[in-house]
C-alpha cells in the first residue's frame, strides 16, 4: 500500500486525465471512475487531491459512500 | 441577470459561482431524470408495476417541475445552460437514473429511490449554504427539497421501509414548487 504525502496526492486531481484520489481518515481512495467525480470535482464544491476529513463533516452524506471506492493507499502527516 | 440580486448573495459571503454551478448541476439531474423515469415508467408494467406507476408519473412531472423551477434563478445569478445537452446530461448532479437489467418493480423501485435521495443530499446542501443568505435560492431549494422528500417516502414505502406518512397527491402536482412556475 502507498504512502502519499499530502503534497503527492495534490497530483492525482483528476484533471487533463489524471486520476483522481482523495484523502479522507489517513486513507487515499481513486474516486476517478465516479460519475460524481468528473474532472475531479464533486458537486462543485469539493476537489480531488485533498485531504477531505474536515470537508466530509460538513457534506450532505456520511462516510458510507466512501466504501465503494478503492483503497489505494494511506495518508501521511504533514511532518513525514 | 438581476444584478443587485447576484451582489447581495456575494455580500452575504457565497461564492456564487460555486452556488450557480451547484443550482445548474442539480437542473441536470432534473431533467435528465425526466428522461430517465420516462423510462422506467414505460417499465413499470404488470400487476406490481402498475400499482408504482401513477407515483412514477407524478414524480416524473414533478422533475421536471424542477427543472423549469431552477432555470430562471440560474440566470438572475449570472448562469448559464450549456449550449450542449450532452455536456448538459454528463455534469449532473446525480448518477443516471437508468432501467436496470431486470426491470422487475422492486428493481426500479431501487433506482427510483436512489435517485430521489441524490436530489435530497443536493438539496439539503443547497439550502445549508444558502440559509440566511440568499433568500430567493434557499425558498426555492426548499420548496424542491419538500417535494423531493415526500418522492423519497413514496417510494421507500413501497420498498418495505416503513409508512410514508401521508398520501398520494390527488390531481395536483407539485404543491410546494408551483409558485415559482407562474
Amino acid at each position: 500500500m502507498h504512502a502519499f504525502t499530502l503534497s503527492e496526492l495534490e497530483k492525482y486531481d483528476g484533471k487533463n486525465g489524471r486520476r483522481a484520489y482523495i484523502g479522507y481518515k489517513g486513507r487515499v481512495y481513486d474516486v476517478t471512475d465516479s460519475f460524481l467525480w468528473k474532472n475531479g470535482v464533486h458537486q462543485a464544491l469539493h476537489q480531488a487531491g485533498k485531504d477531505l476529513t474536515r470537508e466530509i463533516k460538513n457534506a450532505p452524506h456520511g462516510e458510507e459512500f466512501l466504501k465503494k471506492f478503492p483503497i489505494v493507499g494511506y495518508l501521511l502527516d504533514d511532518k513525514h | 441577470m438581476a444584478k443587485v440580486a447576484r451582489e447581495m448573495v456575494e455580500r452575504a459571503g457565497i461564492d456564487v459561482d460555486k452556488l450557480v454551478e451547484l443550482l445548474i448541476k442539480n437542473a441536470a439531474a432534473e431533467l435528465t431524470t425526466y428522461y430517465y423515469y420516462t423510462i422506467l415508467r414505460a417499465n413499470l408494467v404488470g400487476l406490481e408495476g402498475e400499482t408504482i406507476k401513477e407515483i412514477a408519473e407524478v414524480a416524473r412531472i414533478e422533475d421536471r417541475n424542477h427543472f423549469e423551477a431552477l432555470v430562471p434563478r440560474i440566470y438572475e445569478l449570472g448562469g448559464k445552460l450549456p449550449d450542449d445537452m450532452k455536456e448538459f446530461h454528463d455534469m449532473s448532479a446525480c448518477p443516471p437514473a437508468k432501467l436496470p437489467e431486470n426491470p422487475d418493480a422492486k428493481s426500479i423501485l431501487k433506482v427510483l429511490v436512489e435517485a430521489e435521495r441524490c436530489a435530497v443530499r443536493g438539496y439539503t446542501q443547497i439550502c445549508n449554504m444558502t440559509a440566511g443568505k440568499d433568500h430567493r435560492t434557499y425558498d426555492l431549494a426548499l420548496a424542491i427539497l419538500n417535494e423531493e422528500i415526500e418522492h423519497e417516502s413514496w417510494f421507500s414505502e413501497f420498498l418495505g421501509e416503513g409508512p410514508s406518512g401521508h398520501f398520494m397527491r390527488r390531481g395536483e402536482t407539485s404543491p410546494f414548487v408551483s409558485k415559482f412556475l407562474k
